[in-house]
């Protein structure tokens, strides 16, 4: 089941890579690893750096992608992304991706949502 | 980029600025901060500022936006720097020009979410502070900015939502400002009782007439259905209405409770309040963490009516005590120290006893010595000695009911009034206060000389009664008062008696 999951959220961010080349953004790096957990996409939106958080759900049973994003979670892409940054200051923002998916692995739909604050 | 602008914060009554800085940084990641102890409301303006500046078509920047508000040690709340802090995020995010309009003004108005400025509480004190503070114009709710419009040498500008407001400093459509309204007209209060329809009870209306001249405080007595309520009910309609000075003390009060209701400027009549017995003494000081006003300084110039004083907590009644005495009620918490005025009329009305009907000529009283007098010894010694006048109301016999009410109307009683306040206003114009029972002890000795004759008297009632050295003094403003009220230039030695009567009753209705 886990690595069922797994497969899911690589799928996911393969999706999203896809989705925002296509909106012409550079991808920098993915699965940037930090002790805190990993960053699944860095990119570049012009001289942007844009941190990608992608949700990947598997039909709404067990609600929506954009209900996972939580508040916890925000602080810690924000606590990864100052980790990449290593305290220099850019032009930057946070991005999330949310993906669900039908039952063969076929986006059902695919929502981008730029500059999301969680305070 | 960095943006300073104007509001103000409220302490009591008075006023004190606050810088609302607005910085929306060029790096570092989006995010919205507030800081300088804001309280929740405050913190939960970043949500109605987003809201807000999104739905008036405007672009909420995905920046690192800090908000200060300065001075950082003095505590806010409330929705007030809404409006400053949404037009610097606009001018900080370069979407509004800066211009003299934003730095030279204040700003004070709570936001919805779809852009509109809500009636927001203390609008008055924002003008008082523009005009001390030589702060020319003034951007305040529109549901609220009449408040605002009574005060001379500044510039209201009344705003209806944040589009409008960007209109005026974008210079593309100026805000009308608000016209002082030269006369409002003043309907006559409609009255729940006249004094006419009440049926006998001349002692306690002579009574009433006297509270109402000097300001003095009445505790009514009698068995139930007497008519306490009925009468406490028709003293505001024999109050005279505020004065200019006096209104716009009493308005402020209600501005800062947020207990105008909308489009009021000044308030012209007197406040009359009278509180259920379950209040606790917060509620009847005032109190929170920033103190609002209690039911005393609501009551400021006007009434305070107990009804069932012995009801009443006895906490909340000593708490009366001080307000009593000084006109003014101080209230410490851990935040803030802050005076309100509390210079009102005392109206209470007891039984004589839990049953009621203790000295009552037809029915027998069912209550046991030990009861009466535990019900008596709820009103404190300290309290009833200084409330000036004690009446007893008694049961009214059917015949007086059937047959020709009573003969004064309030509409007569109430020129009496005023007549008798002007003469106390023309006396006490250098003193700041306005009427006799608001006298200090210097200000008996004084207004109040008293010739050989009643002097003896008043000496021999000291004496008889054990009066205390405020009962002393409370005894000759009453006195001044119906010397007053009789047009009598000195204190004759009948006005002496008279008060005497009604503080002689206490203890032994």
């Amino acid at each position: 089941m886990k690595a069922f999951n797994r497969d899911t959220g690589r799928i996911g961010e393969d999706l999203a890579g896809k989705l925002l080349q296509e909106k012409g953004y550079a991808i920098i790096k993915r699965n940037f690893r930090t002790r805190f957990g990993e960053i699944d996409l860095i990119c570049k939106d012009g001289d942007t750096l844009v941190f990608i958080e992608v949700k990947t759900k598997r039909g709404l049973d067990f609600g929506s992608p954009e209900e996972m994003y939580t508040k916890g979670k925000a602080e810690r892409v924000k606590r990864m992304a100052s980790v990449y940054l290593e305290g220099g200051e850019t032009n930057c923002r946070i991005d999330m991706v949310a993906i669900v998916l039908g039952d063969d692995n076929k986006p059902e739909r695919m929502t981008h949502y730029p500059n999301v604050i969680l305070w | 980029m960095l943006v300073k602008l104007t509001s103000v914060a409220h302490v009591g009554l008075s006023s004190v600025p606050v810088d609302v800085e607005v910085d929306v940084a060029a790096q570092g990641f989006p995010g919205f901060t507030v800081v300088g102890l804001a309280g929740k409301a405050v913190e939960e303006a970043r949500e109605r500022v987003k809201t807000a500046i999104t739905n008036s078509g405007m672009e909420f920047p995905g920046k690192k936006i800090t908000v200060n508000l300065a001075p950082a040690d003095l505590p806010k709340d409330g929705g007030a720097y809404d409006l400053p802090i949404a037009i610097g995020i606009l001018v900080a995010s370069g979407q509004l020009l800066v211009n003299d309009t934003v730095t030279n003004a204040v700003f004070y108005g709570e936001l919805g979410l779809s852009g509109d400025v809500r009636p927001t509480k203390g609008v008055l004190l924002v003008g008082l502070f523009a005009k001390k503070h030589k702060i020319k114009e003034i951007f305040v709710p529109q549901g609220s900015a009449a408040e605002a419009s009574v005060i001379d040498g500044i510039t209201v500008y009344p705003v209806k939502n944040l589009r409008d407001l960007m209109g005026h400093v974008m210079g593309s459509a100026p805000i009308a400002r608000l016209k002082r309204k030269k006369k409002e007209k003043t309907e006559d209060d409609v009255v729940e009782f006249d004094l006419s329809e009440i049926a006998g009870q001349e002692q306690a209306k002579r009574a009433m007439t006297i509270a109402a001249a000097g300001g003095h405080n009445l505790l009514m007595s009698g068995p139930p259905g007497a008519g306490k309520t009925m009468l406490a009910r028709a003293l505001p309609g024999i109050l005279p209405p505020l004065t200019p000075a006096e209104a716009l003390e009493v308005t402020r009060i209600y501005s800062v409770a947020g207990l105008l209701s909308s489009g009021t400027s000044l308030m012209h009549a007197r406040p009359f309040r009278n509180p259920h017995h379950g209040i606790s003494a917060a509620g009847i000081i005032g109190g929170g963490s920033n103190p609002s006003p209690g039911e005393v300084s609501l009551a400021h110039l006007g009434v305070l009516f107990l009804d069932e004083m012995a009801e009443f907590p006895r906490s909340v009644l000593e708490s009366l005590r001080q307000p009593m005495e000084d006109g003014v009620v101080s209230i410490v918490r851990v935040g803030a120290h802050v005076s309100y005025p509390a210079s009102f009329t005392l109206l209470a009305a007891v039984n004589p006893c839990p049953c009621g009907y203790l000295g009552h000529p037809k029915r027998p009283c069912s209550c046991s010595e030990k009861q009466v007098r535990k019900y008596r010894s709820r009103l404190s010694g300290p309290i009833l000695d200084r409330i000036d006048l004690h009446v007893i109301v008694p049961s009214v016999e059917t015949e007086k009911l059937s047959g020709q009410a009573g003969s004064v109307s309030s509409k007569t009683m109430r020129e009496t009034v005023i007549r008798t306040r002007k003469i106390q206003e023309k006396r006490f114009a250098a003193d700041g206060f306005y009427t006799n029972s608001q006298m200090k002890n210097k200000h008996v000795k004084k207004y109040c000389a008293l010739d050989g004759e009643t002097h003896r008297i008043l000496k021999l009632a000291v004496e008889t009664y054990d009066l205390s050295a405020r009962g002393y003094f409370r005894l000759i403003k009453v006195a001044r008062t119906i010397a007053d009220l009789a047009g009598a230039p000195a204190i004759a030695v009948t006005h002496m008696a008279e008060a005497l009567q009604y503080r002689s009753a206490m203890g032994n209705s």
